[in-house]
């Protein structure tokens, strides 16, 4: 086993040896200069950079995306992130009416390398304003790419790439695997969009698991397993680009299908891979696939609901056991 | 608030600065106050020129847009204002940064992109400045570095970020954003004012104020006319002018343009001015009764073109054959441009997704390599938040 370190360190390591690599590369968030650093991503890096590259912004989310965006035409590489999703929404026009089809209006003569990093919370009362998990709504744009890490390896990874590749990139992190370690070199390295990692193999049925659901659907494979269910663990780590083929390779495989999304049930990307997979491959299919997601609503704050609100292993080897009955 | 005085006149008949706005500039007498103190001989004819230009080519597209039915895409026609747009022309240097509104062709003359990529663009084709993806609201020329789009303050924003990436080169290029009053209904401008008010960032803000967001008067939708003044408020310095007088627009352009280039920013510039035509399209829009015929009388007798045609001609240094002979060349232009445009071959559809995404990446390339995972433990538990 190499070096452990967690999903958040992993994510200030790529951020800090970026910054290190190239000048070009700067950070904009609500408190990135402060020793909290946005839950420790961006801790140290003002000290060491400077506050011309790691600086605060106002409470003005859509020009924060906008500045990064026109430094970006300039030749720069910029960072931003959001301490929420939700409070990203703001930022709607910038990334749905400009950034997402920059390149596409100006017949691809312009570019415009932004990552912008977004945290979906997850527990404690975080409640409908503090936890939209909305992945679906970026993939659903053309022009953008969508990464959405599972382990401290793929942050570590994703996050180098998206930095210095030229198409912009959503970032979505789960706040809940912040403290997750993993094996994660030392040295800077890149994790390519649109190429799934099968992280468990298995013959009986797939189970493509997205960002948070990942350590889930791995913990529920090693429960099944004890029941004598092999199933094959796909994490697909990006959105857009989307590994289909490898993903309908382990459904041809298998036969049988489960997608795991903490997201909102209707109209999202466990529709979308369910439909690339059975549009590929429906008749070889041995039983319906299986979604598993959060329900239609929105997020309750109470202790006693969120159990009930987010779906657990529990939810996911039922759902396993359902395409097997 | 500077005061731009012409001989110790106000700067536009007698009304005080303070109470310039479009409710009294429609309602004073004939504009007598455009000075060509300043202004060398050859920036004047240029000023002329650039907007006799525009115009022409305004009036061509116009003329055109229905017969042909060729230029299929949203046009909005700035006859009226040309004035700033050919006050930049002479100011912003190659490697400025121009982001324009949606009634964009004065501020791509301005940033002297080439006008047959114009032409083709608004026709569809392939030879467009943007292969026909964009069409006139939406036009760039990134070599010019010239950029364009249609939700308002979406733009101005975008600007914001340029002047910001050349203060971090610390370069000398300023950012330009030009816009109409009604992007300042937008809570964006307000976020761009307050950021640019406490960097200090290199960037110009002119605002073409022509007083209707489409029909809607400006003081339907606020509750002051006076943009400037509310600006000045966060840390922005401003001036407001009559914005028909482009030797005006010049002096007061290139004064900001100077400051800006030393690190003497942000500035905003509040230029009242009128458009002739629809907000969009050849179709006349008159039908929603949102402007009087006496508000268009004034504007169309203070033209900015004739305006200073009149002081040049006085001066001595426009005659008619001189102003002929640029007729001339202006009409073989747009001659030679529509012909271009009309000949050039169609887009064809090839791959959408390389349309939409850069698989290229020459910079990942070479500063990452790969490097081997290892197999994650998925038995850990989930981060515990706590209430931060």
């Amino acid at each position: 086993m190499g070096r452990q370190i967690s999903y958040a360190k992993a994510i200030l390591e790529a951020t800090d040896q970026a910054m290190a690599l190239s000048s070009d590369v700067f950070v904009l968030g609500q408190l990135a200069d402060t020793k909290s650093g946005i839950f420790g991503t961006t801790t140290g890096l003002v000290d060491k950079y400077g506050p011309d590259r790691v600086m605060d912004f106002p409470v003005s989310e859509n020009l924060m995306t906008a500045t990064a965006m026109g430094a970006a035409l300039t030749g720069l590489r910029p960072v931003i992130a959001h301490q929420r999703l939700d409070f990203m929404l703001y930022s709607l026009d910038a990334i749905a009416n400009w950034l997402a089809l920059w390149r596409f209006k100006s017949n691809g003569q312009s570019a415009m390398p932004v990552t912008i990093r977004t945290i979906v919370g997850k527990g404690w009362g975080q409640g409908p304003q503090h936890s939209k998990s909305l992945h679906a709504w970026f993939a659903h744009l053309p022009g953008l790419r969508v990464a959405i890490p599972a382990t401290a390896y793929d942050a570590k990874g994703l996050l180098l790439e998206s930095i210095f590749s030229e198409s912009p990139a959503i970032f979505v992190e789960g706040r809940g695997l912040y403290s997750m370690t993993d094996d994660v070199p030392e040295e800077p390295y890149r994790v390519r969009f649109g190429q799934a990692v099968v992280r468990r193999l298995g013959k009986d049925v797939t189970l493509v698991a997205i960002g948070n659901m990942v350590p889930i659907a791995l913990k529920a494979a090693a429960t099944l397993e004890k029941e004598g269910i092999d199933a094959e663990v796909v994490d697909p780590r990006t959105l857009t680009p989307l590994d289909r083929k490898t993903i309908c390779d382990s459904a041809f495989k298998t036969g049988r299908l489960v997608v795991a999304d903490p997201a909102w049930h209707s109209f999202g990307a466990a529709g979308e891979i369910i439909t690339t997979v059975v549009e590929n491959l429906g008749d070889k299919l041995k039983s319906k696939p299986v979604r598993v997601t959060l329900p239609d609503s929105h997020t309750p704050m109470s202790m006693a609901l969120e159990p009930e609100f987010y779906a657990d292993e529990t939810d996911v080897i039922a759902a396993v056991r359902q395409t097997l009955a | 608030m500077r005061n731009f005085t012409n001989g110790g006149k106000s700067i536009i008949n007698h009304i005080p600065l303070m109470e310039l706005s479009h409710r009294t500039i429609s309602k004073s007498p004939p504009y007598s106050a455009l000075s060509l103190e300043g202004l060398p001989e050859e920036t004047a004819i240029a000023l002329f020129r650039q907007m006799l230009r525009l115009r022409r080519t305004e009036e061509a597209l116009l003329a055109e847009y229905h017969p042909a039915e060729e230029m299929r895409c949203p046009i909005h026609f700035c006859i009226g204002q040309e004035a700033i747009p050919a006050a930049l022309s002479q100011l912003v240097l190659p490697d400025d940064y121009v982001f324009s509104h949606h009634r964009s062709h004065g501020y791509y003359f301005a940033k002297g992109a080439p006008l047959r990529e114009l032409f083709a663009e608004i026709y569809g084709k392939e030879t467009g400045a943007n292969g026909g993806r964009a069409g006139s609201q939406d036009i760039s020329h990134s070599q010019s570095h010239f950029y364009s789009g249609a939700i308002l303050a979406g733009a101005v924003s975008i600007a914001v970020g340029a002047a910001f990436g050349f203060r971090y080169r610390k370069t000398r290029q300023i950012a330009v954003s030009g816009f109409g009053e009604g992007a300042t209904d937008e809570g964006a401008f307000w976020e761009a004012m307050n950021y640019t008010g406490k960097q200090k960032l290199p960037i110009l803000f002119v605002i073409e104020n022509n007083r209707y967001a489409t029909f809607s008067d400006q003081l339907k939708r606020q509750d002051s006319d006076n943009i400037s003044e509310r600006v000045r408020t966060f840390g922005v310095r401003t001036s407001k002018i009559f914005g028909n007088d482009v030797a005006l627009a010049y002096r007061t352009l290139k004064e900001e343009v100077a400051r800006l280039r030393v690190g003497d920013g942000p500035s905003l510039v509040e230029a009242y001015t009128y458009r002739w035509n629809s907000h969009v399209g050849p179709e006349d829009d008159g039908a929603n009764n949102y402007r009087t015929a006496e508000e268009m009388g004034f504007w169309k007798a203070n033209c900015p073109i004739i305006l200073m045609q009149e002081k040049l001609t006085r001066a001595g240094l426009l005659n008619p054959s001189r102003r002929a002979a640029m007729e001339s060349e202006i009409a073989a232009e747009i001659a030679a441009n529509f012909k271009f445009a009309k000949k050039s071959p169609f887009p064809k559809a090839t791959d959408w997704r390389k349309m939409n995404f850069e698989d290229a990446s020459p910079e990942a390339d070479r500063l990452l390599g790969t490097s081997a995972s290892g197999v994650f433990d998925q038995n850990q538990a989930e981060a515990k938040l706590g209430p931060y």
